[in-house]
């Protein structure tokens, strides 16, 4: 299902810029340690408004929308950028704690971590005297 | 242990890949633009709008310059490091470095009146035209 959307989408051509129909797929950095697992995520013109987490079974979705604040009257005349939405999913493992996710959106960058369940983290296991 | 913690991210997300996007994940991977960073560029009947994809810059890595009719956005982005010492990048798609970026603006551009701002990852540029080139409404007088 979410394998085609992607591929169906892909192979639009965008006849009107100003409806931006494609979706992009953001750039990435994942950083992993002993706490859990870092994401950051290039997300430009998108607002806290217009982003969208989601976590439905161990699938992680972002979404984003981009929002330029045109000017209505404004044509364009040069144009990298021909969608409006920044898509990407995840798996997240067993050994991922999908309910205790923290994310902040600052300048367009979108920083996610999730940390290891408690039971996958390395534990001192304190030895008491006898 | 310290085997189980390198071998369970690379399972984790190679498997990703293959179920999300049903091709290579070379091929998923979004490629690198040609141009860093990607522009959209527009007119209205007032001012030339230029609108760059930046995300994640501090104001003072950013250098915009205008001379005769070029626009020129250069600056650094420099990577996050890894904060612990067991931290390992795992993948690295997003663009780290030096940029440059030099736009040809149309001839009736008055590079005086320009405005840029930073907000949300977009640097937008606004370049007035000149007060010649703005359309202007006539009168008919009676």
């Amino acid at each position: 299902m979410t394998e085609q959307n992607v591929q169906n989408t892909r192979q639009q051509t965008p006849q009107q810029p100003e409806a931006m129909p494609l979706e992009l797929t953001p750039a990435v950095d994942i950083i992993e340690d002993k706490s859990g697992v870092t994401l950051l995520v290039d997300l430009p013109g998108v607002e806290r408004d217009g982003l969208d987490i989601d976590v439905d079974k161990n699938v992680l979705t972002i979404r984003g929308n981009i929002n330029l604040h045109t000017d209505e009257k404004l044509n364009a005349t040069y144009m990298d950028v021909h969608a409006g939405t920044f898509t990407r999913q995840f798996t997240l493992g067993s050994e991922l704690d999908a309910g205790a996710i923290d994310a902040t959106l600052k300048d367009g960058v979108l920083k996610l971590f999730v940390p290891r369940s408690d039971v996958h983290k390395p534990k001192k296991i304190e030895v008491k005297a006898g | 242990m310290i085997s189980n913690m390198i071998r369970f991210p690379s399972s984790l997300f190679d498997e990703l890949d293959e179920v999300f996007f049903g091709f290579p994940a070379s091929v998923a991977r979004p490629r690198r633009e040609r141009a860093y960073p990607p522009i959209n560029m527009g007119v209205t009947d007032n001012s030339v709008e230029v609108y760059v994809f930046l995300p994640g810059m501090k104001l003072e890595d950013i250098d915009l310059t205008i001379e005769k009719n070029l626009l020129s956005i250069s600056g650094k982005r420099e990577g996050e490091k890894p904060e612990g010492e067991d931290a390992t990048i795992y993948r690295e798609e997003r663009f780290k470095g030096s940029f440059k970026r030099v736009i040809t603006l149309p001839d009736d551009v008055d590079p005086e009146k320009t405005e840029a701002v930073y907000r949300n990852g977009i640097l937008h540029i606004s370049i007035a035209k000149r007060s010649e080139a703005q359309p202007r409404k006539i009168t008919v007088k009676a």
